[in-house]
């Protein structure tokens, strides 16, 4: 970490003059299967689940066959911590400095973080030693079914929500409150939904985050780097994935019809809703060629107001199907109900999707799609 | 600060994770072994897909194919111009806006993975021995430099030695007799160079597989077939573990393939087993590999025209091959008839020719028992078979 050292100083008082502040920064350079690792848990010292095994599993081999690897981690707590890849280039890594500077950045002023947990990691770990007492206590399959039910329900968090009728529609609120489980059942499920609020925020603002991020990075690198190592980068910026590049793109747009004080305001106060929807232009559609697919069809639309409502969509429902509870249901009974009925729900999925909420409500589920009712109770799914 | 992570002493929480999942991945084998196994194409790219819904988390999804939103290459950065394929649109869901932690599970093994787990469950289910890695006992690891007590044949140093000799003599004959030629007579001085290196011996062996991929064989037929190869390579791979593995398949001709081809196979045409026996027997040239053996899955049906000259076939097999292994397909448990019984009478006759009726796990094990009963009789010393030929081997002087 020490031939950084000189470097991460110039980036920070650079950013510094172009008007970022940030919490401290803790970088520290680590392997890929550490990144790998915090990537597919989401924080370095969550529980130990089967699910993250899969994408850590995939990662490991992706990185191995040098398809693709994560360059840089930061996590949004108090101070930052950012993960540096030691197989990087001297480059490479200089680039993720000032990239985590953006993010680090947009953590501490961005209007929606104000409220999230800087200490998310230090519960976490909280987190996993009371999971490891609950294993104890109550057997680890017990738990881990309990687990996987609550990981079931918990896309559907919002962080961003604050009213509490509203909320109470989203399956994961309306269980805790409601579902007749054992005290430690439910510390399990309000650990669970705490967690995936943390992640429900960064997910909300990835498009946001990555490209100020990214927009940041490439303002301060224009002064550190030399004219062929800047070359360079843009090719790299170019090759983003998508998150970067769209976001990146949108701040340039800001920057250059409404100058940088604009930029300092949108970074603030905006998440990729509200940035997508004022925007995002038929022309940047056209530039960036992102379309709406139509994969029976084999037909592209580069029309603006398909391609927002799609995005919007997906930011807002994870790209999931969006099902609400069903208001004005009392007692024992819960309803659900599929938003939006045009659309077909594999039914297998429902059948495994029920059982799992019927594993913590105990009493009947119900499920309103594809034109009929599904019920999942003790003897198994049934349909009319 | 002292960082303990720094010196490798962490909690590898990903590789734990990775265990638990592989863990449920192997349970989710167990119960789907067969399905899997069915698979027309089981190995594409080196892996085998899995339909696996039960190792992602049980989320519900959408039952159709509906409008995404995706990526060209223009936004890659990548060529403008030309059509845009499918294969080049980036979907965007995943990246987006699903899952936190990346896109959707579908779980891909490799396919070495993949026999390991199968040859795990059908070894437990078949309630047969497994072995361990095998020990390196006896031998004795050690600093000091090797005692030489041996000659090397073959390598750089008696071909240096060689040279030097000739070399020696070239310019003993020139000194003492005046003519330019050698006197080196490479029976004796160059004894370890006349023998062709191609007649060592060679201990791995051959193994050729040979499949009938004729229309009758797919489903049930075909996961008959990869159970028992797959159980065969966990004993052969002990046994042998540097051996060669040679794939046919045939159905009105033979074709060899590579191992990924051969569980990639489209059922169809008619069945000549004679093409396949041919296909086997031309591998065999200029093969010096020690034990030759030949496994020979089909359902026996032979069109009647090919009858005879599959007989003929078989019969020459038996000659070329130390051992050949006939496995009828036949997971419906009927009769034995057509060419399969011919190779049921034959194989009464020849120690060196095998016959398994392939009905379910139960006589797979019959059939292992059956095939690889020369492991058993190695190690008493005899090699049942071995009288057919061998001794026309070895040109040592």
């Amino acid at each position: 970490m020490e031939e950084y050292q000189a470097v991460v100083e110039r980036i920070e008082a650079l950013a510094r003059a172009k008007g970022l502040s940030f919490d401290p920064v803790y970088f520290r350079m680590s392997d890929g299967e550490e990144i790998a690792e915090v990537a597919s848990m989401g924080l370095p010292n969550r529980f130990i689940h089967w699910y993250w095994g899969g994408t850590f599993k995939e990662l490991v081999t992706q990185q191995s066959k040098e398809v693709f690897s994560i360059l840089e981690l930061v996590l949004n707590t108090n101070p930052s911590y950012a993960f540096l890849r030691r197989n990087n280039t001297y480059l490479q890594n200089v680039l993720v400095i000032a990239h985590v500077f953006g993010h680090a950045d947009f953590f501490k002023n961005n209007h929606w973080y104000q409220k999230s947990n800087k200490n998310m990691l230090n519960e976490a770990e909280l987190h996993a030693r009371t999971i490891r007492q609950y294993e104890q206590a109550y057997g680890a399959e017990r738990v881990e079914k309990v687990l996987d039910a609550c990981l079931t329900v918990a896309s559907t968090v919002n962080a961003f929500e604050r009213n509490p009728a509203e909320r109470s529609k989203r399956l994961i609120y309306y269980l805790e409150e409601r579902a007749p489980l054992e005290e430690w059942e439910r510390h399990l499920l309000q650990l669970i939904r705490e967690e995936a609020e943390y992640f429900d925020l960064i997910q909300r603002t990835h498009i946001i985050n990555e490209g100020w991020a990214t927009y940041v990075e490439s303002t301060l690198l224009r002064e550190v780097l030399t004219a062929k190592e800047w070359a360079s980068i843009c090719m790299q910026l170019c090759n983003r994935p998508s998150p970067y590049l769209i976001g990146y793109s949108l701040f340039k747009r800001i920057e250059e019809t409404m100058g940088y004080e604009r930029v300092l305001v949108v970074r603030s106060f905006y998440e990729d809703v509200r940035l997508i929807d004022e925007v995002l232009t038929e022309d940047l559609v056209r530039r960036l060629d992102i379309f709406v697919y139509d994969p029976k069809e084999k037909t592209k639309s580069y029309d603006l107001q398909q391609v927002k409502e799609m995005l919007i969509h997906q930011k807002l429902y994870k790209g999931e199907p969006h099902v609400e509870v069903e208001p004005g249901h009392n007692g024992r009974e819960l309803v659900l109900a599929h938003c939006e009925e045009d659309k077909k729900l594999d039914p297998k999925r429902i059948a495994l999707f029920l059982k799992a909420v019927h594993t913590l409500w105990r009493n009947p589920v119900k499920l309103r799609a594809n034109g009929r009712v599904y019920t999942y109770d003790r003897r198994g799914l049934s349909s009319t | 600060m002292e960082d303990p992570a720094e010196k490798g002493m962490r909690i590898h929480r990903g590789r734990l994770a990775q265990y638990k999942h592989d863990q449920l991945l192997r349970e989710y084998l167990k119960q789907n072994l067969n399905e899997l196994i069915q698979q027309k194409e089981l190995v594409v790219n080196g892996k085998v897909k899995t339909q696996i819904a039960t190792l992602d988390l049980p989320t519900l999804k959408y039952g159709e194919e509906l409008p995404v939103l995706a990526q060209g290459p223009g936004g890659q950065g990548r060529s403008k111009g030309g059509k845009v394929s499918d294969e080049e649109i980036v979907v965007l869901g995943g990246i987006l806006g699903g899952d936190h932690h990346g896109k959707e599970l579908r779980v891909e093994l490799d396919f070495d993975e993949f026999v390991r787990l199968a040859q795990e469950v059908l070894l437990e289910e078949m309630e047969l021995p497994t072995f361990h890695e095998p020990t390196r006992s006896g031998e004795v690891e050690t600093e000091d430099i090797p005692e030489l007590d041996d000659l090397d044949r073959i390598g750089l140093r008696p071909d240096l030695n060689l040279e030097e000799t000739m070399i020696h003599s070239l310019l003993r004959n020139v000194r003492e007799r005046g003519v330019l030629d050698y006197d080196v007579d490479l029976r004796y001085d160059g004894w370890y160079f006349v023998e062709d290196p191609a007649s060592y011996q060679n201990h791995r062996s051959l193994e050729v597989y040979v499949l009938d991929i004729s229309g009758s064989m797919r489903g049930e037929y075909l996961s008959l077939v990869r159970k028992t190869i797959f159980v065969l390579w966990y004993y052969l791979e002990k046994r042998y573990p540097t051996n060669l593995r040679r794939y046919v398949v045939f159905q009105d001709v033979a074709e060899e393939k590579t191992r990924e081809e051969f569980f990639c196979v489209e059922s169809s045409g008619g069945t000549h087993i004679s093409s396949g026996f041919e296909k086997a027997m031309e591998l065999l040239e200029g093969v010096t590999e020690y034990d030759k053996f030949l496994f020979m899955f089909t359902d026996g049906e032979t069109s009647s025209s090919d009858f005879d000259l599959a007989r003929r076939r078989y019969e020459e097999a038996l000659e070329k091959f130390d051992l050949v292994c006939y496995g009828h397909v036949n997971p419906g448990g009927r009769g034995i008839g057509g060419f399969s019984e011919v190779v049921q009478e034959m194989a009464r006759k020849r120690p060196n020719a095998t016959f398994a009726n392939l009905m379910d796990l139960e006589t797979i094990k019959a059939a292992l028992t059956e095939f690889l009963a020369f492991l058993r009789g190695e190690r008493g010393g005899s090699r049942p078979w071995r009288s057919t030929r061998r001794s026309s081997r070895g040109s040592r002087h």
